[in-house]
């Protein structure tokens, strides 16, 4: 096979992907069965938020960047490495016992340091100008599971791009306008200090799959300081390893970058795939990975039914829900069908977001209290029907069933 | 001048047409190329009498790519 004909699709690829989507499905399924899940965002719901940002830029952002744009930051220390090397061999001509050499990493730090202070700085000013945009665009559920589900197809897209699958995929890559690619290159030319600031600043043009997805969600804030706290969480969190791994690109070597670069695309198409389950599940759509299984796989326990609250049906206090950190319990409730009853969301220190209630059949939506009881009035439904209820992120899920 | 586009099919991400394009600034004779990695091919603008086909395919094996006349 010649060097330039394109390999058929690798069938380790497909395993690979199928494997991710059955891990997950089964990791989903297995968390949602068990009402006890391990909680790791007690506490406030925005330092949660925060928190998970920056795990996320700590985990895959980073190399997700790295990928779209290590290629500014490499052009800028190429350039001040040759720059170095042709100081070397001047030096070595006129000192004849020196030996030169390209001092890869003697001054590659500074330019990189400067290359992250002000990328973080420039997506911390969008992320502020996003959440300042969605304070006045004010998403409703519907618009931010179409969002979701868009951007998780976006990202499946560059993840299977990667792996190269099928050159189709090569689409799902934005290819900036020219000008701006042009005026980037010219400017990486340069050696002295404001050059690596002026391009980490340039970042905000090309962000890459992970990023946008950080900045869907910093628009769904709605707030100017959060989205700007998400976005500094998020880009602090992708500095380390755009640090480490940008400072020993050289050693690298094509070996090792390609096995970075599969790993990279391998968590883009988890967190692609996560984020369009999430818009599904804002949707009450029933083929969310979560709503799939519990209509398929039998609970662990946990149902809240009409006859266990006979009494409170009669009183007309209606069926409890349990709005806690980690979601809501029971996640099944069975109600009567063919007729109106109340829903009593019940909150105590509440402070994630499964405050953020949603019913998207009913097209109801509210921020509860963090504590106290909210009442939802549930019209008659049909007997075998289903109403779907999440957090508005699409993460905490729930049904009630009626029978 | 004269515009011809080659294919290059060995392109992995836009990272790599613009590396591509960088050759409009170091070599001598182009006055414009477009690069597009969705196309896997990159447009040049180039006079004739200072640059050949085969610079331009050398030029850009140097880059690391395959180019072919289109």
């Amino acid at each position: 096979m010649s060097k330039h004909q394109k390999t058929p699709i690798d069938p380790v690829v497909l395993v690979l992907i199928g494997i991710v989507f059955i891990a997950v499905a089964i990791g989903l399924a297995v968390i949602q069965s068990n009402p006890n899940t391990v909680n790791i965002t007690n506490g406030s719901g925005t330092v949660s938020q925060l928190l998970v940002a920056f795990v996320t830029g700590l985990t895959t952002g980073g190399l997700s960047c790295l990928a779209v744009q290590g290629g500014l930051l490499a052009s800028s220390l190429a350039h001040q490495i040759e720059q170095d090397y042709a100081e070397q061999v001047a030096y070595g001509k006129t000192h004849r016992r020196v030996k030169a050499k390209a001092p890869v990493h003697s001054n590659s730090a500074l330019p990189i340091f400067l290359f992250l202070v002000a990328k973080i700085t420039a997506y911390t000013l969008l992320g502020a100008l996003l959440g300042l945009l969605g304070s006045y665009l004010t998403l409703s559920p519907t618009v931010r599971a179409f969002l979701m589900i868009v951007i998780g197809i976006f990202m499946l897209g560059n993840a299977l791009r990667m792996f190269n699958v099928h050159p189709i995929f090569r689409y799902f890559s934005i290819e900036p306008p020219k000008f701006i690619t042009r005026y980037i290159r010219r400017t990486a030319k340069g050696t002295d200090t404001v050059t690596p600031l002026f391009l980490g600043a340039l970042t905000v043009f090309i962000p890459c799959g992970v990023t946008q997805a950080m900045m869907a969600a910093a628009l769904g804030t709605g707030s100017m300081a959060m989205g700007a706290a998400l976005m500094l969480a998020f880009t602090l969190g992708t500095s380390p390893v755009f640090f480490v791994v940008a400072y020993l690109t050289t050693e690298l070597g094509s070996r090792l970058e390609k096995f970075f670069m599969r790993f990279v695309a391998a968590v883009v198409l988890i967190l692609g795939f996560v984020t369009m389950n999430s818009g599904l599940n804002l949707l009450g759509s029933p083929l969310s990975v979560q709503n799939l299984s519990r209509n398929l796989l039998p609970s662990n326990g946990g149902y809240a039914t009409e006859t266990d609250s006979a009494q409170s049906v009669a009183a007309n206090e209606g069926l409890t829900l349990q709005v806690q950190n980690n979601g809501y319990f029971p996640r099944t409730i069975k109600a009567a069908a063919g007729k109106d009853f109340t829903l009593n969301l019940i909150t105590n220190k509440t402070y994630s977001c499964s405050r953020d209630f949603v019913i998207p059949a009913l097209n109801f939506y509210q921020l509860l209290p963090d504590t106290g009881t909210v009442q939802v009035s549930i019209p008659a439904q049909e007997k075998g029907s289903t109403l779907y209820f999440t957090c508005s992120m699409g993460m905490y899920t729930g049904r009630i069933v009626f029978e | 001048m004269i515009k011809k586009t080659f294919k290059v099919p060995d392109m992995s991400c836009t990272n790599c047409a613009m590396k591509l394009e960088s050759l409009e600034d170091t070599l001598d004779g182009v006055r414009e190329i477009n690069a597009s990695y969705h196309k896997l091919e990159m447009v040049i603008v180039y006079d004739e009498n200072k640059l050949t086909d085969d610079q331009i395919i050398a030029e850009v094996k140097k880059k690391g790519y395959q180019a072919i006349l289109a």
